[in-house]
């Protein structure tokens, strides 16, 4: 038979039996979407998490002590100089952090603030959008001065953020002049922004705002990423080195490249996760799919049977049979992707990271076509195989 | 195309009787089936020829081996010893495919239960042993919708055969098996589902076929079919008679 009348012969069998056609359709209608879905979800996690680490960079590494308040043996701005002695090390200095409740003229906001040395401001992408940066002098003379966060000057000026430029404001008591604003930059990575904090010079916030309960982190950056390793190490011999009561134990060196694998990593192996449902969810449909084809051929093995006494090759039977699940696949693999389609707004809305892809679309319509195939190979075989008196005495 | 280097392999001269061609010639078909340890001797050393042009009836009660007969001649169905050939070509060493081509352009089934393919219009079940030959849509369809005509459904072309009555299916099935113009018609028990209007009818319509040259062997317990066919074998545990 030409394969443009065995198509025909086809189609007529799919469009003539509406019911069937449904349920196995159905199958792989679900089997596609889940497939689309889980690349979807996937790779939403893993951009999500991109997104979340495009602000870090990737050579800066987090000297923390390991246990949070009043420590024994804290860390110092002498250890950030020491650990400039390295060669792998590009910039070290220390950074505190705290929060307070910050006062101005009737507006009270509860926020952190953060006392840092002017480098810090360059590597954070912090510039003064009012004002002038905190500068070295101020570090030097311990100026009682602050930097305000874009947020929390417009917290504290109720919009009108402006004003606040050459005022004072209190943190903790403490009175500051306000000397600049910064410009918004969002989320900076460590799950925390700097547009809703206050900045005073490192010095100044050591004396006046935390005194003996300073307990400084120190941001390093190696000179590249190829360095991060060593300059790890070299942190550590400092630390061993300086800290004779507990050494490099009781601080933690983070660098930002481990975690963002680290959080790449739980994508992905969530990504594979669903990935095992997914497969779950396609074996099911595709035993659907191999069901209601056993049920088809058992329903016209008779058929089957005159079509082979009038001269039906087993070949012709076969590929029939095939073609069938092939285009049935097809066909539900489309409207499987396209309620793919469907459910990754729905998906968003519920605030669950989607991203639709071509990759998406290729795996669901592969496996739609792969399960038809497959399950609908073992079925159609058996009907070929039948001689055709066993095949015409079927009842 | 036909496997015509192939089944020359196959052929013989056929014996020639008053000038006309053999269609059948069996001989000492024999067809055991096995039934657990029992053996089951369904035919019996039945030899048979039937010759171009024959009107030809087999008449046997059930249980006779008649449709055991019926499934060997139309190559369905193997003997378990004997010699067959259909048209001169020796049916019994043809591959699986060689027996579909045979099954395709020398035999023209017709079944009690007509066998039409429930989701097909008449015109495409009439259509559909051209279709297997690999002839194309339009001249398949031009030959199915004459031959539909001829026997008076010309009007019932894109009907399905749950459309269609017992009489109607009869004459589609009849079309079907006559569009090809294969060298047998072979027909099992035609008038077995038809009341006695229709199967006046259909014999009448096989009267007039072999009228026109067709070759038919009919398989049946009827006697009233049996009386009205040229020539007439009875068959009765699994043998075969020349005369009752």
């Amino acid at each position: 038979m030409k394969l443009k009348q065995l198509l025909k012969l086809i189609f007529t069998n799919i469009t003539q039996n509406k019911v069937r056609t449904f349920l196995t359709t159905l199958g792989v209608i679900v089997g596609t979407a889940t497939i689309f879905l889980v690349v979807a979800i996937g790779q939403g996690g893993e951009a999500q998490v991109n997104e979340q680490y495009s602000k870090l960079n990737v050579g800066t590494i987090i000297v923390m002590p390991a246990q949070r308040g009043r420590v024994a043996d804290p860390l110092t701005k002498k250890d950030a100089e020491l650990f400039l002695a390295s060669a792998n090390i590009a910039q070290a200095f220390p950074l505190l952090r705290g929060n307070g409740t910050i006062n101005y003229n009737n507006y009270s906001a509860s926020a952190s603030f953060m006392a840092v040395e002017p480098e810090f401001q360059t590597s954070n992408n912090l510039t003064a959008e009012l004002g002038r940066n905190i500068d070295e002098e101020d570090e030097n003379k311990k100026n009682r001065v602050a930097m305000v966060g874009a947020e929390l000057a417009n917290t504290l000026t109720d919009g009108n953020s402006s004003e606040i430029v050459g005022q004072n404001i209190s943190i903790s008591g403490r009175r500051f002049e306000v000397i600049g604003i910064y410009n918004r930059v969002g989320d900076s990575g460590s799950g925390q922004s700097y547009d809703d904090a206050a900045f005073v010079p490192y010095s100044v916030g050591e004396k006046y705002l935390l005194g003996t309960r300073a307990n400084p982190t120190i941001n390093v950056q190696a000179t590249s990423l190829d360095t991060v390793q060593a300059a790890i190490a070299d942190i550590q011999s400092s630390l061993d080195e300086n800290h004779r009561a507990g050494g490099a134990d009781q601080f933690r060196i983070m660098d930002a490249g481990s975690r963002l694998a680290a959080a790449q990593e739980s994508a992905r192996s969530m990504s594979m996760l669903l990935l095992a449902v997914a497969v779950v969810v396609l074996i099911v449909s595709g035993i659907g799919i191999m069901n209601v084809m056993f049920v088809t051929v058992k329903e016209r093995t008779k058929e089957i049977g005159t079509l082979k006494a009038i001269g039906a090759k087993k070949q012709e039977i076969l590929n029939q049979f095939l073609i069938e699940a092939v285009i049935i696949s097809l066909v539900g693999g489309v409207i499987g992707v396209i309620v793919g389609f469907i459910t990754v707004p729905i998906l968003r809305y519920f605030e669950l990271a989607a991203i639709a892809s071509v990759s998406g679309v290729l795996l669901g319509l592969i496996f739609s076509v792969v399960t038809g195939v497959f399950f609908g190979f073992y079925p159609a075989w058996k009907a070929a195989d039948l001689s055709p008196l066993e095949a015409l005495r079927y009842e | 195309m036909v496997h015509r280097e192939v089944w020359a392999a196959h052929r013989r001269e056929c014996n020639m009787v008053e000038q006309k061609k053999c269609v059948i010639d069996a001989a000492n078909l024999v067809k055991i089936y096995q039934n657990g340890s029992e053996e089951l001797k369904v035919l019996d050393d039945v030899s048979i020829q039937v010759y171009d042009g024959d009107f030809m009836a087999v008449l046997g009660p059930s249980g006779s081996g008649k449709s055991t007969l019926m499934n060997i001649l139309g190559c369905l169905d193997i003997p378990t010893a004997g010699e067959y050939y259909l048209d001169g070509l020796n049916v019994l060493t043809a591959t699986e495919n060689e027996l579909a081509e045979i099954r395709n352009r020398k035999i023209g089934f017709i079944f009690q239960k007509f066998n039409l393919l429930p989701r097909l219009t008449a015109l495409q079940n009439v259509m559909l042993p051209l279709l297997y030959r690999g002839m194309d849509e339009g001249e398949a369809g031009e030959l199915a919708r004459g031959k539909l005509t001829l026997l008076g459904l010309g009007e019932r072309l894109g009907h399905r055969p749950n459309e269609l009555s017992g009489g109607q299916q009869q004459r589609v099935a009849i079309a079907r098996a006559i569009v090809g113009n294969p060298e047998l018609l072979l027909a099992d028990e035609p008038t077995g589902n038809l009341d006695s209007k229709s199967s006046e009818d259909a014999m009448r319509i096989f009267r007039e076929l072999n009228e026109q040259g067709n070759t038919i062997v009919i398989i049946t317990h009827d006697v009233e079919v049996a009386d009205q066919v040229k020539k007439l074998v009875y068959i009765r545990d699994g043998k075969l008679y020349e005369n009752n």
